[in-house]
């Protein structure tokens, strides 16, 4: 094991301790979606009638091409985005009717990175988790927590503006776990980051997982992403969901592959 | 206490931005120096109401301390909208509304603190504020909230449906423009275009500026505070729901 992985793994310790809970609580299903749809102003149906569970505690992965309304379902999801018809509940609450209950209970890291570039790392990390009503102490431990475990102690206090866009990425995933939510949100969370921070990202959400029972939705194109962190995955094109199961049970003998089964269903979507 | 602690973030953002840094407070300071030096002799005409035109001048320099330095505020918001960190805001605990106010909050703080630095370079300049600091308070209470109202209005609405700073700092000009076409630099009995003083008429900074200066020459006119205070409910009346009803338009 080398230095900066004992560090990461030190650094979780704690930061589960922390946490102060030894699994998600008792919430029932964590996600539950129930025929959404969402048409945007210009006229573009995104999200035509999903309708899915996910249980407290699962990973669940969101698979699709680009415009197949991945990123419009977690927005709902996420209270960013309205549903046009249909209704969603996230930790039992509706997500238009009750937002502020929702974000008190998720982390959200956003497709296009949100963050503050005339703040520091650790200033909008501190931030984040103030919000979430953390006390300014606790707020600076967890914050250097995170930084340890997704190695970002040396850019803690550089500006975000100077940061690359991989290190802007892990700031803003490092923020949305500030609270140590039960459950994350993730929309494409380890685009364009390097094969290091990749794994970096995927061990700390597993353990996250394992550990504290947190659920995970994610949106992914990266079908190694889905068969490491997914329990489950679905499979969405053209705003609607086309399969959905584990990563064992889609693959079968005409498609023995992951990437096999979802080239399969997008591309005959598309036909 | 989320509304606060955007605020603080608000005023910690301030000095690190170059662009609203600069396009805030510098311009004013220069222009009051400039414009009170270039324009001195006007208050030896007779009947002007001050022999220092520094005096005169200070109220309109304070609005344009408070006015374009909302429309700044703007950039900032489109800034925040343009970077999706306005909706990573929203995925904490924190309404829409929290968000604009606590950005609202900060804002007001550093307009404040600029209308001051206005007040103490006019005092520095030998002007005096007849109504004292209470009525220095007003002054800035006033100034800042017709700079929410009027242009901290538009500029929001523009960041809403634009998303881009530049496009909200191209506005300023015109915030200079509503100053400009009031009493801001001659009393308006000396203004000989008719169609020059309806336009002062007909502008609600004139309503807001007039009681600013009487607080700064002669003292506490309280209709005419009233009349300042019923303008800047009137913009905030048609302005406020505008913008969130904009918000709701363009966000969902």
């Amino acid at each position: 094991m080398t230095s900066s992985s004992t560090t990461a793994a030190r650094a979780l310790d704690e930061l589960i301790g922390l946490a102060g809970r030894p699994a998600t609580p008792d919430i029932g299903d964590a996600v539950v979606l129930d025929d959404v749809a969402k048409t945007y102003p210009d006229g573009t149906e995104a999200v035509r009638g999903i309708s899915l569970r996910v249980a407290a505690g699962e990973s669940f992965g969101i698979l699709g091409p680009n415009g197949a309304g991945k990123s419009t379902t977690i927005g709902v999801l996420g209270t960013l985005v309205k549903p046009t018809s249909g209704r969603a509940w996230v930790a039992g609450h509706d997500v238009v009717a009750k937002p502020i209950e929702v974000r008190r209970r998720i982390g959200f890291a956003m497709q296009d990175v949100g963050v503050d570039a005339f703040a520091t790392a650790s200033e909008l990390m501190v931030l984040q988790g103030r919000l979430h009503g953390l006390r300014k102490a606790d707020a600076v431990t967890r914050a250097q927590l995170l930084q340890r475990l997704v190695g970002l102690e040396q850019v803690a206090d550089k500006r975000v503006s100077a940061l690359s866009g991989g290190t802007r990425r892990r700031v803003d995933l490092a923020a949305s776990l500030m609270h140590l939510p039960p459950i994350v949100f993730l929309d494409e969370p380890t685009e364009g980051l390097d094969p290091r921070s990749r794994g970096a990202i995927w061990e700390t959400l597993t353990e996250l997982r394992d550990r504290l029972g947190v659920t995970l939705v994610l949106t992914t194109h990266d079908m190694d992403e889905a068969e490491s962190l997914c329990d489950r995955i679905g499979i969405v094109d053209h705003g609607a969901l086309v399969v959905e199961g584990t990563p064992e049970s889609l693959k079968s003998t005409a498609t023995p592959t992951l990437e096999a089964v979802y080239l399969h269903h997008t591309e005959r979507q598309a036909a | 206490m989320n509304t606060l602690l955007l605020a603080q973030r608000t005023l910690v953002q301030f000095p690190r931005n170059p662009m609203v840094l600069g396009f805030s407070v510098v311009p004013v300071l220069i222009m009051y120096l400039v414009f009170g030096g270039l324009f001195s002799g006007v208050s030896d005409l007779p009947g002007f109401p001050t022999d220092n035109y520094f005096e005169y001048l200070a109220p309109t320099a304070l609005l344009l301390a408070t006015v374009p330095g909302m429309a700044t505020a703007g950039v900032s918001l489109a800034t925040d909208l343009q970077s999706r960190y306005f909706h990573k805001l929203l995925t904490t605990p924190t309404g829409v509304g929290t968000v604009m106010l606590g950005r609202l909050l900060g804002d007001c703080l550093r307009l404040a603190v600029q209308a001051a630095l206005v007040l103490l370079l006019a005092i520095a300049l030998g002007a005096h504020v007849e109504s004292g600091v209470p009525g220095a308070v007003l002054m800035i209470v006033m100034g800042t909230l017709l700079g929410i109202v009027s242009f901290g209005v538009i500029s929001a609405n523009l960041a809403i449906r634009t998303r881009d700073a530049a496009a909200v700092q191209a506005i300023g000009p015109l915030a200079f423009l509503m100053i400009f076409l009031t009493s801001a630099y001659q009393t308006t009995d000396r203004i000989d275009s008719p169609v020059l003083r309806t336009i002062i008429d007909l502008n609600p900074a004139e309503y807001v500026l007039r009681p600013m200066r009487e607080l700064m020459l002669s003292g506490y006119q309280w209709d005419h505070i009233a009349i300042g205070f019923l303008a800047i409910a009137g913009l905030g009346l048609l302005g406020l729901p505008l913008t969130a009803r904009n918000y709701r338009s363009v966000y969902g």
